[in-house]
């Protein structure tokens, strides 16, 4: 089944973040793909994650789509102007790409390529109403197209940092919706009461809600998160026992597994993201219990 | 010179339209050169919203005020003895002014008259072109002291795409071909031999594209 009948069936949804490489050597990519290929619904190809240059979006996700995996690409509007986001999503359908999650683009200074133009042509909401119009055949300019793509479309809730920043990025995720999300992807979750509250928040949405699990991987990200990213909420609980585990890394992985597990029948999927661990995607799942 | 253009009427009056008394301020430095927002079209501004909500049978007290820079926050001061007395500010200044006046009267409803357009200079009586980006890394000391960054419609930095004509754009018959411009002129200081060095992939970091950019000169900060 895909995730697109799971999502409107109510049914957990397994996504998994997999970057394309800087450079032309597939082979880890897939043969990451392939281990957990027949253990989740899809995998999200993002562009250019972290502003670091690396193979496209779209190139990941015809790979994954030549495995027999289903995918969502990310699409944002940092790098590229309105023409250039419609003909690379109408190109998308053709490719088989099912999904596509627009999502905000790091800022230019925190890539790899801080000299580069910006574009910021359309913004998050911009490109939810472009992929709506071409949706029904009808482009920006108000052309109208021959053959119409489709997909499943879904948009990410910002930051937040305290009470009154949860109030705006739910302000902002409503016009996300109004503007044509489907689904929407939380920021990393460590606290299930804090996220069970959150999902409280976000029931008006009448969207599934697709919270991150984000793998820590070592006690100095885990401590880097707690302090920089306060709305994740990473207790000093959770960074002691990572720090006083025999193997850090493992316990590293079974906290992400957990919370997947924790997860199930709170939310209606998860997005795992390992930022290059792809490879311990499989191990992560084992101990989610999939 | 920063350079404006009044916006629409109808669009002024409906940012206006649901106030009582409003302070109409214009600014006297680059708007006034360029005949966008200085004392006179305060005046005539006033003047049409007048007319206009006299035609609806609705009365608007108009205040004119011009200061001598509004993007400067001590001549913004000056507002602070008239700013109760009115419902909302209307402003003819560029964006700069607007955003000063916004932000020194925090609880006041503040407007923009004028659509601001570009840096630029003038050509000759009521023509203004564009003549700089602001790109934050000038180029005019390769290009002969003619931008491509502002004047080539395709921001080309090595040389014309071979669409121009008789010294003309392609995308618009009355602008310059920047790069035509850029030879005549390498030509007549005969330096020829420039047109030749290539100029490598801008960095876009000290342009807009770097974020919101900021000067701070530590000799005079205070």
């Amino acid at each position: 089944m895909n995730f697109q009948k799971k999502f409107a069936s109510g049914e957990f949804v397994f996504l998994a973040e997999m970057n394309t490489p800087k450079g032309v050597d597939i082979s880890e990519m897939i043969t990451n793909a392939r281990r957990i290929k027949d253990r989740i619904d899809g995998v999200i190809i993002p562009d250019m994650d972290n502003g670091v240059m690396r193979m496209s979006a779209l190139g990941g996700a015809v790979l994954m789509r030549q495995q027999g995996i289903e995918t969502i690409i990310h699409v944002y509007g940092r790098d590229r102007n309105k023409m250039a986001i419609q003909g690379d999503i109408l190109a998308a359908h053709v490719l088989g790409i099912q999904g596509i999650l627009v999502v905000r683009g790091e800022e230019m200074a925190s890539g790899d390529h801080t000299d580069a133009r910006v574009v910021d042509d359309l913004d998050e909401e911009g490109i939810l109403r472009a992929i709506a119009s071409l949706q029904k055949g009808i482009d920006l300019a108000g052309f109208e197209l021959k053959g119409t793509p489709k997909f499943v479309t879904g948009c990410t809730l910002g930051p937040y940092k305290d009470d009154d920043g949860l109030e705006r990025v739910i302000t902002a995720a409503a016009k996300k919706v109004e503007a044509g999300a489907g689904f929407i992807v939380t920021p990393p979750v460590f606290d299930i009461d804090r996220f069970s509250i959150l999902m409280e928040r976000l029931k008006p949405l009448n969207i599934p809600v697709i919270p991150t699990i984000f793998l820590l991987k070592t006690v100095g990200i885990a401590r880097y998160m707690a302090t920089y990213e306060p709305g994740v909420f990473i207790s000093e609980q959770t960074i002691k026992r990572i720090r006083q585990a025999p193997d850090r890394e493992l316990e590293c992985i079974k906290i992400a597994g957990e919370t997947i597990h924790a997860l199930r029948g709170i939310a209606q999927g998860v997005r795992i993201v390992t930022l290059g661990w792809e490879h311990r995607l499989p191990t992560i799942l084992e101990y989610a219990g999939i | 010179m920063i350079t404006a253009e009044r916006k629409p009427l109808e669009e002024i009056i409906e940012y206006v339209r649901p106030f009582g008394k409003i302070l109409l301020v214009g600014c006297n430095e680059c708007v006034t050169v360029c005949s966008a927002g200085g004392r006179k079209e305060v005046g005539l501004l006033s003047s049409a919203l007048q007319m206009a909500f006299m035609k609806e049978g609705k009365m608007l007290e108009i205040k004119e005020m011009t200061l001598e820079r509004q993007c400067d926050p001590e001549y913004v001061e000056e507002l602070s003895g008239h700013i109760n007395q009115v419902d909302a500010v209307l402003s003819m200044a560029c964006g700069c002014g607007v955003q000063e006046i916004a932000q020194r009267y925090r609880e006041k409803p503040v407007f923009p008259a004028v659509n601001t357009k570009f840096m630029g200079a003038s050509e000759r009586q009521g023509v203004w072109s564009e003549r700089c980006q602001g790109c934050g890394n000038c180029l005019l000391g390769l290009t002969g002291g003619i931008c491509p960054v502002a004047r080539c419609s395709k921001r080309l930095l090595n040389g014309p795409c071979g669409g121009s004509t008789k010294g003309k754009c392609e995308i618009n018959p009355e602008i310059d071909c920047a790069w035509q411009l850029i030879w005549d002129r390498l030509k007549a200081l005969g330096q020829e031999e420039r047109y030749s060095d290539i100029i490598p992939a801008k960095d876009w970091r000290p342009s807009r594209d770097g974020g919101p950019r900021k000067i701070i000169r530590e000799d005079l900060a205070s």
